[in-house]
């Protein structure tokens, strides 16, 4: 029997989800190998018996979580897909304003109406599996990902720096551009996309190490004239690091 | 002794011939507005000899990629009645490397080294016997902070197809102004293609006079950046085990990888079978790996032999100074820099010999 699969979403825009359409011309093959029963941005909820949930988005409302609940419980694999599902995503900018502060700007005087939370990574709520970052995810790994769960293999993230990634790809490197790039702290497995196209990286697919943490903490200060305040900003974007400090 | 001259036209002429049975490879100048100079410099296939800058610097990366690509495929594999085949992948394309640095001519004779020793690697030996090398000395250090004088390597007298020395610029005489270049050949192909080709021409008096003082003016250009001699540098490593410096230039290694992925010498590799979805065909392909990688050194049962950065500092340190030179005779580090260049928390190889040469 091909094993169920259920996709949902949280509060994101949903891009993780539609980048598993994107896989346009492996579609047929996915679905030659597994069932889907469940795909908000696909399809007619048909069954809640799920062997593999995929989840995308951040918890942002108390009904995020409900729904997270009942997800888990229906589940017997869970997977966090994205930034916001692994980290919390640029939903976490909102959390150091304060509640009182960005309920109000966003909803106006109706924002009793609208009960929201501070934005956390569903791993904050729930157990979680396995997760596949990345802002989008990569679909090139989820399609590794569904391949290992398949043949019964061990998924792994990658457990290197962007600059891997970057180095094979023969770019410049940014820093000598002057430009102070996220790579050497951030996990790799998107091909250095951002990069490539000549843009810094933002750490959207989590921090690769504690040790390169460190690292970053020593060398921006010692070697580089970084404000702190700027490398924490660009760490925040995604949700990666959320302490006002570095180690 | 110079075995032909060409004028910086004719060559660039002769290789665009070349062009017709080859793909040619070779520097190419990529502006960055950014940088100082606002230039940089890629191996890269062209279409043209005149897409080419030979007086170029120094490439960012080294030609090791046409020869040991970061990534390629060893063989597809496929299940047929029940058995698997697997069916090699061989690049046997023709390809011209032109432009080749003394620095990388010595790293593509250990590359060469390694990869004939115990089982050949085929797959490196396609490549490579296809691959016609056209090297350039360099007068003068390519860039401040290289080290090639000091590892022996700034020189190269073997391991290329044709040497090319760029020679004092002539007079209106004498190429009309244009660099010319001194030919050596280093293999019958290279012979060939100097004796064959017209616009290669025998060496006047003052070609032969300009060539002999080569040697000595270029000496006196490249300065010293190590402290000690590469001779001693193994005895040195052999007293530097247990040196504090391993810890303490760690702490600020990334661990990304990057002095080892812009190493020209570094030739570690790793393998994954890539499976398409229905399990029954798919690829084996080999990637560029890295010792300075956290997960280089992990075995069966997820123990990892080198875990912190400071013995993977120091495993490549010994590795680049010491044991691949008592191993094989070559040069493990060839004083290119580019590690140095491409560290951005500023580790310098030359700067780890010196400090450990100082404590010594």
């Amino acid at each position: 029997m091909k094993p169920k699969v259920a996709i949902f979403s949280l509060t994101s825009c949903e891009g993780c989800s539609l980048a598993i359409l994107e896989l346009e011309d492996r579609l047929l093959d996915i679905l030659g190998a597994v069932e889907i029963v469940n795909f908000r941005e696909g399809m007619t909820p048909r069954s809640w018996d799920i062997d593999l949930g995929f989840v995308d988005g951040a918890v942002s409302t108390p009904e995020d979580e409900k729904e997270l609940l009942t997800i888990r419980e229906h589940c017997k694999v869970l997977v966090a897909i994205g930034a916001c599902a692994c980290l919390g995503g640029i939903n976490t900018l909102k959390n150091p304003q304060g509640k009182d502060s960005y309920a109000p700007y966003v909803y106006g005087d109706q924002a009793k109406w609208f009960p929201t939370t501070d934005a956390k990574p569903i791993s904050a709520v729930v157990d979680v599996d396995y997760q596949l970052p990345g802002c989008p995810m990569v679909k090139e790994e989820f399609l590794r990902f569904v391949q290992c769960i398949l043949a019964g293999r061990t998924f792994r993230l990658p457990e290197t720096a962007v600059c891997v990634e970057c180095k094979k790809n023969g770019n410049l490197c940014l820093y000598e551009k002057g430009v102070v790039c996220l790579g050497p702290i951030t996990r790799a497995g998107c091909e250095a996309i951002c990069p490539t196209y000549g843009s810094k990286c933002e750490a959207c697919r989590g921090i690769v190490s504690e040790d390169a943490l460190k690292a970053a903490n020593i060398n921006l200060q010692e070697q580089y004239d970084v404000s702190l305040e700027d490398v924490l900003a660009d760490l925040r974007l995604f949700g990666a690091h959320q302490d006002t400090t570095l180690p | 002794m110079l075995d032909r001259v060409v004028t910086q036209s004719g060559l660039l002429e002769l290789i665009e011939e070349l062009g017709h049975t080859h793909q040619l490879i070779g520097p190419v100048a990529r502006p960055v507005p950014e940088c100082d100079p606002p230039v940089r410099h890629f191996y890269q296939r062209v279409k043209h000899a005149g897409q080419l800058d030979l007086s170029f610097s120094y490439c960012t990366y080294s030609p090791k990629e046409f020869l040991f690509p970061p990534s390629e495929t060893l063989f597809n594999f496929e299940k047929v009645d029940g058995r698997f085949t697997a069916t090699p992948v061989l690049d046997e394309q023709r390809r011209a490397l032109v432009g080749v640095h003394p620095c990388d001519v010595h790293a593509i004779e250990l590359l060469d080294h390694v990869f004939a020793k115990d089982h050949a690697d085929e797959h490196y030996a396609a490549r490579r016997s296809h691959t016609f090398i056209i090297a350039i000395d360099c007068p003068t250090p390519c860039t401040s902070g290289v080290f090639c004088a000091d590892m022996k390597t700034n020189t190269a007298t073997q391991g290329y197809d044709v040497m090319l020395y760029p020679l004092a610029t002539g007079d209106g005489a004498n190429g009309n102004g244009q660099t010319r270049y001194g030919a050596v050949f280093g293999t019958e192909a290279g012979r060939e293609w100097l004796y064959y080709n017209r616009r290669f021409t025998s060496p006047s008096a003052e070609d032969e006079r300009s060539f002999k003082a080569y040697p000595q003016t270029k000496a006196a250009a490249f300065t010293r950046e190590l402290n000690t001699t590469v001779d001693k540098l193994p005895a040195l490593l052999d007293r530097s085990y247990d040196s504090l410096l391993w810890e303490a230039t760690a702490r600020r290694c990334y661990s990304c990888g990057s002095c080892n992925l812009v190493c020209p010498t570094c030739y570690c590799f790793d393998m994954h079978d890539h499976n398409e979805l229905s399990e029954t065909c798919g690829q084996r392909r080999r990637e560029w790996d890295g010792c300075q990688l956290p997960e280089f050194a992990v075995v069966a049962g997820d123990h990892n032999f080198r875990p912190k950065a400071a013995q993977r500092l120091r495993h490549r340190t010994y590795r680049k100074a010491k044991w691949v030179k008592e191993q094989s005779g070559l040069a493990g580090c060839v004083g290119c820099a580019r590690c140095d260049r491409a560290c951005t928390a500023k580790i310098s190889s030359v700067e780890v010999y010196n400090q450990l040469a100082e404590e010594a």
